[in-house]
């Protein structure tokens, strides 16, 4: 009787998230008007696509065992740069007069965020830096040289060509949410089902047995934070598209999101264990919920409080979790 | 061995304790009874139930059923600070150390002389615990931090620990795994010498032979029962055994299977600081033996023909081809595999599955053009060496931690098996697998190198090795100096002892 | 060079950059040495450095407490509130100041409970919850808050962060010692007194260390990182209070963003992430090479766009030294000298 009732928890403990985010959504459902129409879903799911392509790197590199602090630095950085690159001189535009053309500027930018996690995955892996410090540094820098080059201005007037991404839809249905879904559904399977993502999970779960396995930490670590980088990198496009100018502190706040909408998808911290699909119901709980509590016309600080008191929520969970876990006596 | 518990007064007793927990009745009705001054073996195979009735003494368990009594005083339920505070001290196989802390300090952590104004006293921390090092004849000093002292030296100061924190049992968890034979004397020394105060021991052990040589009586646990409690004097080798599994074992002995092709090759292999001069051939078939004491080479030699480690300059070469891996990916590529003897740190992913951690050597191999695995392919993988190394699972999706640690070994033997190496290295192979996995372990050993896979055992286990090798190599400070045939009248473990501790 | 002589210059490293970046400035403006920007270096990071004290004891145990920056901004607008009359932002309550400093570490107290509670009994993950109480009390600093700011804390606020305790003279110049200089070299004393020579200190660094052991040893681990927790959202209060005392105001915004500051400077000043290592006087030299950096920047009119990249760039080489000397120690411990009869 006792083993019947300690699986059932675990049943229900293991989908946790997900009768929590049916239980949020009835109750919005019923209490907000307004929330269950067409344009609203598609708001949602505006808001988890940059939210959620962050997550996915995140996971990737928390199942590795690492963090990535940077990530927010990243998106300010390649918008910033991005921005500065296309938008012609003067005070009045803000831009560096270069006037690249968005084809140059786009591929640009994704090798300028593959190199952050380049530059990251050798800090963390050659030098040995602890990688939440590493990570964190490099967020300052980031912002620090975005800052310098915009010097504080914001900048718009951005050509459409580089816009579309943030902008442009399919029928009702806006691209990036189209791109972010299939980013969910090919990271998911990937990690599930193919070699590579065997390895992330071996070595995040016990670095020293996997490369006494065969293979090599130090490469798949720093793929994993490339990864994230290119991904920041794509979030950034998508967001500054939809804004349309550049600042310096965009994606302000979004890190310690990214962990958060992890964590509560079931990624452990130690790394070795979680899913994308995980992750992607943490990005929805948190998009549903900010969501539905702007249309509540709730005070935009006390959601920020919520946010935060959320993510304690989450955590107290996942704490509990272990407790249910069975205990084996080995002697 | 006098046994003078006679006259003693009972210190422990542990009556009718029973433990389950969901699906596996750990404990059935377990008594034990230690005197003070005794020193009392606890021996049983793994998953007897050994570390739930120390962990339940230690209140990390509580019973369901039963009473313990330390002293005269009656515990139903006991919490970790009463068991302390009642003289239980508990020296656990994998030594808890504050490793940035000092040795002064880790001895007296928790409660530590004051002087003027309640502050603490510098001084005399050093002196106080420089004093109790002395009494135990430990020469370490004081004021260094402990990172960086051997395993040995940090079982001994473990145990220096527990023996002064005033207690009046103390169990000591397989404390000898890492000592050598000069150690494990000076430790039997100690214990001995408490043992005139009055102080009593639990002493669990796989190593019967050292049961043998320093308990009184010894309890004998099997499934979670007791079989016996007895006189040490009233047993030997093979009743022991047999009490522990419940059968006759006989001593494990294997036939030869080489050939006289040559698989490994090792000339004049040299890595300053660590070994000099190895020459050494392996043929298709042999099982050779490396033993050493502590520190010899044997376990840097086998980590850097592995490639975790550096190899030193040499030629080696593998079915006649050089031999030269970057890295253990490369190694295996060339065709050797490793067995570490942590398999915790360097054998398993334990938060993976079984599946996984038994294809992870061979991935490669069952990646389609996308990358991604072929899934029909890996279960027939998985099942196979499921199947033939008999590893006990409830499935291939079970999490490696939780099995238990015979079969965690199989499921590292597989996943080296199923590379099929030339060369096979196998560090300490029976470390901490009870008797029973360890005669499947034997056998596997077996069917391997009738396989053909050369296969060097470094371990020492003398007594295995005698039983397996084709040869056994000794090895001292970093050279091999000698070298035993099987079936040679020298070839006998007090020989072997002698040449590993002398040198010559 | 002995090799006890490296692992001092290593236990130190933190006054050999100290050194380094204050010879460093020193050289590249004659601004820089004068009497008033020396004696200023660290009434500039009081408030950080009572941040410091309180992050380091949390670190020491091996835990992190993310939240004192928002502890400092919420005892800051509390505080005010409490303090400054309706037209400058408060209340109107008029409350007199010694009461709102007995309400201000009252708040850093719960604040130090509920992370201490969280992170010990409810057993959640310390750097998540730090950080979730991070943003959430971010968010009630901005919730009660006035809108701008509440300002006009009021003589006794005034004093302990902006005045002056007594004057030095310097050929013929009168440079004042701020209360607040003296105020955080007080508290380091304090807390490296606590830290080395009291036995709730090296319980402190046991825990840190290996909290099995710790336990092992009869230590109640759970008391003492609670108790950590506790001292960490006290100095963040007194942190506040300084700040409010030396700005005279408090924003939504005040504390934002120091949070990173403080980890560096305590990672610098050798206290380790790892838990169990480091010490008060290491963490003082985190603080002093702040204080210097920040003045220093300043003086030499570097773009306070620019500073942050610095800072950021900083703290990543002190990881790097730190990592090497990690690798360091650990090369000559376990270096097994098989001795070879050649």
């Amino acid at each position: 009787m006792v083993r019947r009732s300690i699986d059932w928890v675990k049943f229900v403990l293991d989908r946790f998230i997900w009768f929590i985010i049916a239980g949020v959504f009835l109750f919005f459902a019923v209490q907000t008007k307004g929330f269950l129409t067409g344009v609203n879903m598609v708001n949602i799911l505006l808001h988890t696509s940059v939210l959620g392509l962050m997550t996915i790197g995140q996971a990737l590199c928390l199942i590795t065992g690492n963090f990535d602090l940077s990530a927010e630095g990243t998106v300010s950085l390649v918008t910033v740069l991005a921005a500065w690159m296309m938008v012609p001189g003067g005070s009045l535009e803000g831009g560096g007069g270069w006037v690249l053309h968005p084809l140059i500027v786009i591929p640009l930018i994704l090798l300028v965020g593959a190199g952050v996690g380049l530059l990251n995955g050798f800090m963390i892996t050659r030098l040995r830096i602890n990688n939440f410090i590493v990570t964190l540094a490099m967020q300052l820098v980031l912002r620090g040289i975005a800052l310098a080059i915009c010097r504080g201005h914001n900048i718009s007037g951005l050509p459409s060509l580089f816009t579309w991404l943030g902008t442009s839809r399919i029928g009702p249905v806006p691209v990036q949410i189209i791109f972010t879904l299939l980013a969910f559904a090919g990271f998911h399977f990937y990690l599930q089902n193919s070699g590579f993502g065997r390895q992330l999970f071996a070595v995040g779960g016990n670095r020293d047995a996997a490369r006494a396995s065969g293979y090599n930490p130090e490469k798949i670590v720093t793929t994993a934070y490339v990864i994230s980088g290119v991904l920041a990198t794509v979030a950034g496009w998508m967001l500054l598209g939809r804004v349309g100018t550049s600042s310096y502190d965009l994606g302000t706040g979004l890190t310690l999101e990214t962990v958060a909408c992890a964590v509560i998808g079931g990624v452990a911290l130690t790394g070795g264990y979680g899913s994308i699909l995980g992750a992607f119901a943490g990005v929805l709980l948190l998009s549903i919920i900010d969501n539905g509590l702007n249309l509540m016309e709730v005070n935009p600080f006390w959601i920020k409080g919520i946010r935060g008191f959320i993510i304690l929520f989450a955590l107290f969970i996942e704490a509990q979790k272990f407790r249910y876990k069975p205990k084996v006596a080995r002697s | 061995m006098e046994t003078n518990t006679q006259k003693n007064v009972l210190l422990l007793q542990m009556k009718g304790i029973s433990k389950a927990f969901p699906g596996v009745q750990a404990l059935q009705s377990v008594d034990l009874e230690v005197y003070m001054g005794e020193i009392h073996g606890l021996v049983g195979k793994n998953g007897a139930g050994k570390s739930t009735l120390v962990q339940i003494l230690m209140g990390l368990q509580q019973p369901d059923i039963g009473t313990i009594e330390i002293n005269g005083h009656r515990f139903k339920t006991i919490s970790s600070e009463e068991a302390i505070k009642a003289g239980v001290a508990y020296v656990p196989q994998q030594v808890r150390m504050m490793n940035s802390l000092t040795v002064a300090e880790n001895i007296l952590a928790g409660d530590m002389p004051k002087g003027f104004l309640g502050f603490i006293d510098w001084n005399r921390v050093y002196k106080e615990a420089a004093e109790r090092l002395e009494k135990l004849e430990l020469d370490l000093d004081v004021r260094r931090t402990v990172e960086g002292l051997s395993v040995a030296e940090q079982t001994m100061l473990a145990i220096a620990k527990a023996l002064f924190s005033k207690a009046k049992l103390i169990i000591l968890d397989e404390p000898t795994a890492a000592l050598s034979r000069a150690d494990i004397d000076r430790l039997f020394g100690f214990v001995r010498s408490l043992k005139e105060k009055e102080v009593a021991f639990i002493y669990i052990s796989h190593h019967l032979e050292e049961v043998f040589e320093i308990c009184d009586r010894v309890t004998i646990l099997r499934d979670g029962r007791v079989v016996d409690t007895r006189y040490i004097t009233e047993l030997d080798m093979a009743t022991l055994t047999k009490l522990m599994v419940g059968e006759d074992v006989k001593e494990y002995v294997r036939g030869s299977t080489y050939n006289d092709e040559i698989v490994l090759e090792i000339s004049d292999l040299t890595r300053h600081g660590h070994y000099e001069n190895i020459n050494l051939t392996v043929r298709k078939g042999e099982v050779i033996g490396i033993s050493g004491l502590h520190g010899c080479g044997a376990e840097t030699l086998g980590k850097g023909l592995f490639g975790l480690e550096e190899r030193g300059i040499g030629k080696v070469s593998v079915n006649g081809r050089p031999y030269t891996p970057k890295d253990p990916h490369e190694a295996l590529e060339q065709g050797l595999a490793y067995l570490p003897q942590d398999r915790h740190r360097f054998g398993i992913v334990g938060i993976r599955p079984v599946r996984e951690n038994i294809t992870y050597a061979i991935l490669d191999r069952l990646l389609d053009l996308l990358g991604i695995v072929k899934v029909g392919e890996e279960r027939k993988v998985v099942q196979n060496y499921i199947d033939r190394l008999g590893i006990v699972t409830p499935s291939p999706n079970q999490m490696v931690k939780l099995l238990s640690g015979g079969n965690q070994q199989k499921v590292v033997f597989a996943k080296l098996a199923a590379t099929k190496p030339s060369v096979l290295i196998l560090h300490e192979p029976t470390f901490g697998i009870d008797v029973r996995a360890k005669t499947d372990v034997f056998s596997i050993i077996d069917e391997l190198s009738a396989q053909g896979v050369a296969i060097i055992i470094i371990s020492t286990e003398v007594r295995e090795l005698i039983g397996i090798c084709d040869r056994i190599l000794v090895m001292y400070e970093g050279r091999i100096i000698k070298e035993f045939k099987k079936g040679d009248p020298e070839t006998t473990p007090e020989n072997i002892l002698r040449v590993m501790e002398e040198g010559k | 060079m002995s090799r006890k002589v490296v692992f001092t210059l290593l236990d130190n490293f933190i006054w050999f950059l100290v050194i380094v970046v204050f010879l460093f400035f020193s050289v590249a403006s004659s601004n820089f040495f004068t009497p008033f920007n020396l004696l200023n270096i660290i009434p500039r990071v009081a408030a950080l450095g009572l941040l410091i004290i309180g992050q380091s004891f949390t670190m020491i145990t091996g835990n992190f407490d993310l939240s004192s920056e928002s502890t400092l901004g919420l005892t800051a607008m509390v505080a005010g509130l409490l303090i400054a009359p309706k037209e400058f932002g408060g209340w109107g309550l008029m409350l007199p100041a010694w009461l709102a400093i007995i309400i201000m570490l009252l708040v850093g107290l719960i604040v130090g409970l509920a992370n201490g509670y969280m992170v010990t009994k409810l057993k959640m993950n310390n750097l998540i919850v730090t950080i979730a109480m991070m943003i959430l009390l971010r968010g009630v600093v901005y919730i009660i808050s006035p809108g701008s700011s509440a300002s006009f804390f009021g003589p006794v606020f005034d004093w302990l962060g902006g005045g002056i305790l007594f004057y030095l003279r310097f050929g013929g110049q009168s440079v004042g010692v701020m209360v607040s200089l003296a105020f955080v070299i007080f508290a380091f004393i304090i807390a490296h007194i606590v830290t080395r020579y009291t036995q709730f200190g090296r319980n402190m660094y046991a825990v840190g260390a290996n909290r099995e052991a710790a336990e092992a040893a009869g230590i109640r681990s759970d008391k003492i990182i609670l108790a950590v927790y506790l001292i960490s959202g006290f100095c963040s209060a007194l942190a506040g209070l300084l700040t409010a005392g030396r700005m005279d105001s408090a924003t939504p915004r005040t504390g934002m963003g120091w949070i990173f500051q403080v980890q560096a400077a305590a990672i610098i000043g050798g206290v380790s992430l790892l838990g169990g290592r480091g010490n008060m006087i290491g963490a003082l030299g985190g603080m002093v090479l702040w204080g210097i950096l920040d003045t220093g920047l300043n003086v030499l009119k570097i773009s306070p766009y620019l500073v942050d990249a610095v800072q950021g760039g900083v703290l990543l080489f002190a990881m790097f030294l730190d990592a090497l000397k990690g690798r360091y120690l650990q090369r000559t411990a376990l270096q097994k000298v098989v001795p070879l009869k050649t």
